[in-house]
């Protein structure tokens, strides 16, 4: 290990060219971004912006990454590439060369995430990858989309390629892009999202080469040791700053979707010293028979360490060289290459929230409570009586975050593993699809009680104008969103039916497939809170008050977990009986004291 | 003694700093410019002082254009009125729950912008409209009389309407608002299907708060304007910028104060569209570099581009506004830019400014850290004797100074290296934004001239042409005050959006077209109730198309004022270019659906004749004044002797060969070596870049 301090001493390139440099690649990852928008077919990547771009070395290091894509693909580019140059070897890529990679053994996510990437070869020598990443919207396998609830073998999930030359030496392979159309349900959108991915990875490849060309290739590798140089005194930096130590925390999961009666125990491990950090998985569960396994142990724990070094600085190999993860094989964050993985980022979201929960004894100031952590959404299909055409409206489940020890955590965003995800407008849902939203708000008393309260989760009441199926996938409902320094959790998940106006409403199991549906039929989804930050029976009486004449909070949760008590009418501060409840409350979790 | 005839357009526009007037005469083509600090406790003070400076009278004006920053600061300052907000049933939440999205990936603590109006003053009626507009549960009027109760209650002096499917069906708005206004006058009344006729519930909702919210001070601005006008005896036409690059009368700005919040920086681009036509430039990048910021803009055919919708505050920290506003992307890198070495120990250029106090070390006001103009200053680019005409001299050994201790020698470097350096990363970050409004949207800069203005822009214009490879520059006269000189070339404007979601096909071309006659019929009425003459009105009618089972859609032009047979097809296939520019590829094959009619109205205004520069009339005087000649750094070739051109000596038709400077008041070209200059007939300086082509 170099001491940082020396690495960034010695300035082996002109401090103007640096950065120039520093701008090209940035630059260069911008463009290509902006050209896989751009050109894919798809809206799950132009809006849902379910993919990664960047570069990586000739060593498989990252280079450059976007800013934009989901977060959960940050710097995991490295591993298919590293792949690829095992198989093939250096002397097996040539230029011109396009490779895919979606192999659940070296990518450990759901087959869906193919990653495209080139080799760029300057005077016959092997230099760097452009790669993109990006969701297909299906690969084949039991279902429609490719993401089963309740698959057990990833050969239920579709078709694998592995390091697989769709082109060589510039020329498209049709042997095996006939494979791939063939296997896949809409092939003209997925060869087209295809090529959206090469002609960025082309695109990378060429501007790598003129930046190459203008500056020299011992210049641009310099600038590149140096850009990640920094990032690693700046991380560095930024873990010394947490105090040494050894810490733990544990959740667990309802379930994997096939053994519904069975909880899945997560539990991290976070090992602090000095200017490293190591994330632990070691008693992590084996693997699971459902669709809730990855190999994405080093994805979560570098969303965590990113969150709390330098969130704001771009991504590349340098921001986790003083990041450790160990993850023995066979855990559900590494499972064998034939685990199902459709729903991969269900667990990993949990995780990535218990590294922060793991750190909150050292850093109470830097880390969230527990949100609403769950990667779904309601989704409705079925033939569109207007059209005669088949729908399949799928919007992501929003929820609260959790409070911080400064704020109350955000009302309704999307998950930690989302980033610049966006919700689907009523307006425009029920312009495009037979259905009507009866009301959308956010959910009172759902954020976890504390001195900050948790975040607000939402209600959304969907009725059906047409005979159409629901499914659902919901999660965490068992464990939920966890509170900080004594603050409370966050409501879970609830999902009701009403079969029409009059009728009762019934609950509606949380994982469900192909639930079929009526006009009239009303499904209510109410989204889980944020966990609270602090004993609630210390948070400001008058932002309690002002909680429940804006509703977030009840007269009752305010009596009940605030201790503040409010007239009748005026909703004025009852002074003397707040006083005895907060005392009442105060006491209650200090036994010793009283 | 009769009041002399009003020969004068008048530009005043207001900016955070100073107040720019601009005045021309339409008799003789002189153009007047004065400057004064704003004022932000009364602006119009600052206006006063300007006017004072000019010696323009009112009096002579025919038509006052005007830009204000009043908008942006009420919402900075969170100083807009104390106001409600009326929603239908069950979605009282909307505004705060917003798009849920998290624009920053790895910010545990990012924080979504505040709604404006808190939740226990965001009321429900009951009603619902369908996305047809028809009435699925009628208004009930027990539902309004309790929000004026809680209105009168909260003592509220805003309330903005914003129903479910307003913009397919108004009528429960224009409902509710008769009744809030009928029961509370003075209170400032705005519905969202008076604003926007779009879908998003979210978007519309914002725009529609956002007008209540700014809407009573700016009653109170615009009133006092006309008082102060009045007293003044203007009595030609008063107009007020707006982020689409129109103006609007003082009524409409009333209306709607929403559409006032960007005007500064579009006036530029205005003026950069108008002599794009004049220059037959149909593709030009339009270039504003001031003192802490660089923006960049994209004209098109004459037209600048515009986005649909716009951010006040940022895309990750601001409010959506759904409104077109033109598309101006902006860096932080200006003139006043400092260079400074950050905890890693990297060179960095901005995007701290040393703005106006203390400014650039050479201005001698105490400032320590160097900036880019004094970067400019020790390579001898910028005269430090002649700044601003010699009213200001510069301290080019202070600045020289500081870039050798706080720079150089830390990296070793020499001084002019450092200097030369220091400009490089500036213009490598404007290089960023010019990419972003070009590569990242399709277009190829090599297919655009650069026409580039505020004070420091013409001193980057080539090196930033040269590293995107445009081939032309343009430098219009007075680049300093080009902005300012813009707005009075501004049209009325007003855009009518309505959403309509049909299928592209013969079935629906009846509604289309009837829905397009009704857009133009209230485009028309609106510039006639504003008094343009009919031979002055334009209109211009776009469907909002997009492919079947896509999400966004793309502006397409109609080529006509209906839909016809032939229109159909030429409609059709002008969509699928303009989608194979943006994207890549077209489905021509694939079904297309309307999402928006649109119509823009336009009202033409009387527009200044630019004076002709004179040519030298014969080939003996084909070559310029060399006014002086000094020592200029170029990087690779060292200190250069450089012939220096006074701008104003320049005639049309005069050819020049960089390396070579042209100086004129609050501005600098530099020419590297190769840029062959020519000046037109209007004295636009049009430089062709050597190395670009």
């Amino acid at each position: 290990m170099s001491a940082p301090q020396a690495a960034i001493q010695e300035l082996a390139v002109n401090p103007v060219t640096l950065e120039v440099v520093r701008n090209a690649l940035i630059a260069i990852v911008n463009e290509m971004t902006s050209n896989l928008t751009r050109t894919s077919y798809s809206p799950i990547i132009s809006e849902i912006k379910d993919f990664g771009v960047g570069f990586v070395d000739a060593r498989a290091r990252s280079i450059a990454q976007t800013l934009a894509g989901l977060p959960v693909f940050l710097a995991d580019l490295g591993p298919p590439i590293a792949d690829s140059l095992a198989l093939h070897g250096p002397e097996g890529l040539e230029p011109g060369d396009v490779l895919l990679s979606n192999y659940s053994g070296v990518n450990g996510q759901h087959l869906n995430n193919v990653v495209a990437h080139s080799p760029i070869f300057v005077a016959g020598e092997l230099l760097a990858f452009p790669a993109v990443r990006a969701h297909w919207i299906d690969v084949g396998g039991k279902v429609s989309g490719s993401l089963a609830h309740d698959s057990r073998e990833i050969f239920e999930e579709g078709l694998q390629l592995r390091s697989v030359k769709v082109y060589r030496r510039g020329l498209p392979d049709q042997d095996i892009v006939r494979i791939i159309r063939h296997n896949v349900r809409f092939p003209d959108l997925i060869l087209g999202d295809m090529r959206a991915q090469i002609s960025a990875c082309r695109l990378g490849e060429k501007r790598f080469t003129e930046l190459v060309a203008r500056y020299g290739k011992e210049t641009v590798f310099a600038c590149i040791q140096r850009i990640w140089d920094e990032a690693e005194l700046l991380t560095r930096r930024a873990v010394e700053a947490i105090p040494d130590g050894i810490f733990m925390a544990e959740t667990f999961l309802d379930n994997d979707g096939v053994n519904l009666r069975q909880p899945i125990p997560l539990k991290v491990r976070v090992i602090v010293e000095g200017s490293e950090m190591t994330v632990d998985f070691s008693e992590m569960p084996r693997q699971v028979s459902g669709p809730y396994n990855s190999r994405g142990a080093v994805g979560a724990a570098r969303v965590a360490f990113k969150c709390l070094t330098c969130p704001m600085l771009p991504a590349n190999d340098g921001c986790f060289r003083n990041l450790k993860v160990v993850a023995p094989e066979g855990t559900i964050l590494s499972a064998d290459e034939n685990a199902a993985m459709g729903w991969w980022m269900m667990p990993i979201v949990s995780v990535i929230d218990l590294i922060l929960k793991a750190l909150h004894p050292a850093i109470p100031e830097q880390v969230t409570a527990g949100h609403y952590a769950n990667i779904s959404g309601a989704m409705f299909m079925g033939v569109n009586p207007r059209s005669g055409r088949r729908f399949h409206i799928m919007d992501p489940e929003i929820g609260g975050w959790g409070a911080t020890s400064k704020h109350d955590g955000m009302n309704a965003v999307v998950s930690l593993n989302q980033g610049d995800v966006h919700n689907l407008p009523v307006e425009t849902e029920e312009t495009t699809y037979p259905v009507r939203v009866r009301e959308f708000r956010l959910r009172q008393d759902s954020g976890g009680p504390g001195r900050f309260r948790g975040g607000l989760g939402v209600v959304r009441a969907t009725e059906a104008l047409a005979p159409c199926e629901y499914m659902g996938q919901y999660e965490r409902v068992q464990a939920p969103p966890w509170g900080l320094a004594g603050g409370g959790e966050g409501k879970v998940n609830r999902v009701t039916l009403r079969r029409h106006p009059e009728a009762a409403e019934e609950e509606l199991a949380l994982k469900l497939v192909n639930y079929p549906l009526q006009p009239q039929h009303v499904v209510t989804l109410s989204s889980p809170g944020g966990g609270g930050y602090g004993p609630a029976w210390e948070r400001d009486v008058e932002s309690v008050r002002r909680d429940v004449l804006d509703g977030y909070v009840s007269r009752e949760q305010a009596r009940d977990d605030y201790g503040v008590v409010l007239r009748d009418g005026t909703l004025e501060v009852d002074e003397e009986a707040t006083r005895a409840r907060r005392r009442h409350l105060g006491g209650r979790d200090q036994p010793a004291a009283a | 003694m009769p009041a002399p005839a009003p020969r004068c357009l008048l530009g005043v526009d207001i900016g955070g700093t100073f107040t720019d007037l601009v005045a021309f005469n339409l008799e003789d083509g002189q153009i007047t410019l004065s400057k004064s600090s704003s004022t932000p406790n009364d602006l119009t003070e600052g206006i006063r002082s300007c006017l004072v400076k000019s010696g323009v009278p009112l009096t002579e004006v025919a038509t006052f254009f005007h830009g204000t920053t009043q908008v942006i600061n009420t919402v900075i300052e969170k100083t807009g009125a104390k106001t409600g907000l009326v929603t239908t049933a069950g979605f009282r939440d909307v505004l705060e729950i917003g798009r849920a999205n998290r624009p920053q990936n790895y910010n545990l603590f990012y924080q979504k912008p505040t709604p404006l109006v808190p939740r226990h003053l965001r009321f429900e009626v009951e009603e619902r409209m369908t996305p047809d507009g028809e009435v699925l549960v009628p208004l009930t009027e027990e539902s309004v009389e309790a929000v004026i109760d809680a209105a009168r209650r909260h003592g509220l002096e805003a309330v903005a309407v914003c129903l479910l499917h307003a913009y397919a069906n108004p009528r429960h708005e224009e409902q509710v608002r008769a009744a809030l206004s009928a029961a509370l006058p003075g209170v400032y009344i705005c519905e969202s299907s008076d604003i926007v006729r779009e879908w998003r519930e979210f978007e519309r909702t914002s725009t529609t708060v956002m007008n209540a919210y700014v809407g009573p001070r700016v009653e109170r601005y615009v009133a006092r304007l006309e008082a102060m006008n009045g007293s003044l005896g203007f009595r030609g036409s008063f107009l007020i910028m707006q982020s689409n690059g129109g103006v609007m009368t003082s009524d409409a700005a009333r209306r709607f104060p929403v559409s006032m919040v960007e005007s500064g920086p579009v006036a530029g681009v205005i003026g950069a569209a108008y002599l794009s036509t004049q220059l037959d430039e149909p593709f030009l990048i339009a270039f504003d570099m001031g003192g802490t910021t660089a923006k960049a803009s994209l004209i098109e055919h004459g037209i600048p581009k515009t986005t649909p919708i716009y951010y006040l505050g940022g895309y990750a920290d601001g409010y959506p506004l759904q409104l077109p506003v033109i598309e101006v992307v902006e860096v932080g890198t200006g003139g006043g830019s400092i260079a400074w070495i950050d905890e890693t120990g990297a060179l960095k250029v901005g995007p701290r400014s040393a703005g106006a106090e203390p400014g650039p070390v050479c201005y001698g006001k105490g400032g320590g850290e160097p900036t880019v103009t004094d970067a400019n200053v020790a390579l001898g680019r910028v005269d430090a004797a002649r700044f601003l005409g010699g009213e200001m001299p510069l301290e080019a050994a202070q600045a020289k100074a500081a870039i050798r201790e706080r720079i150089a020698a830390p990296f070793g470097l020499e001084v002019e290296e450092a200097a030369a350096g220091i400009l490089t990363i500036a213009e490598s970050n404007m290089s960023l934004a010019v990419r972003a409004i070009t590569i990242e949207k399709g277009y190829d800069p090599r297919d655009f001239a650069l026409m580039v203005f505020g004070g420091a822009g013409p001193m980057h214009a080539l090196s930033l042409a040269r590293e995107l490879a445009i081939p032309r520059v343009i430098i219009p006269t007075m680049p300093a005050h080009f902005s300012a000189l813009g707005m009075v070339l501004t049209d009325l404007r007003r855009d009518f959006v309505r959403t309509c979601v049909r299928p592209f096909s013969g079935d629906a071309f009846q509604d289309l077209n009837a829905l397009l006659t009704e857009l133009k019929e209230e485009g028309r009425n609106w510039l006639r109730a504003e008094g343009v003459a009919p031979k002055n009105i334009a209109c211009a009618a776009f469907l909002d198309l997009r492919y079947v089972g896509q999400e966004y859609a793309v502006t397409t032009p109609l080529g006509g004022d209906t839909i016809t047979p032939e229109h159909r097809d030429r409609t059709r296939a002008e969509f699928d270019r303009l989608y194979e520019v943006r994207y890549g590829h077209s489905f021509s094959e694939v079904p297309v659906e309307v999402v928006n009619a649109r119509v823009i109205a336009l009202g033409k205004g009387q527009k200044p004749a630019f004076a002709k520069l004179p040519g030298r009339g014969g080939p003996a005087a084909a070559a310029p004044i060399k006014a002086a000649r000094r020592f200029v750094y170029y990087p690779g070739l060292g200190f250069v002797e450089c012939p220096i051109y006074d701008r104003r000596s320049l005639l049309g038709g005069d050819r020049f060969t960089g390396p070579a400077i042209v100086e004129e008041y609050a501005s600098t070209l530099v020419l590297g070596p190769g840029d062959a200059a020519e000046v037109n007939e209007f004295g636009y300086i049009v430089v062709h870049v050597e190395g670009a082509a």
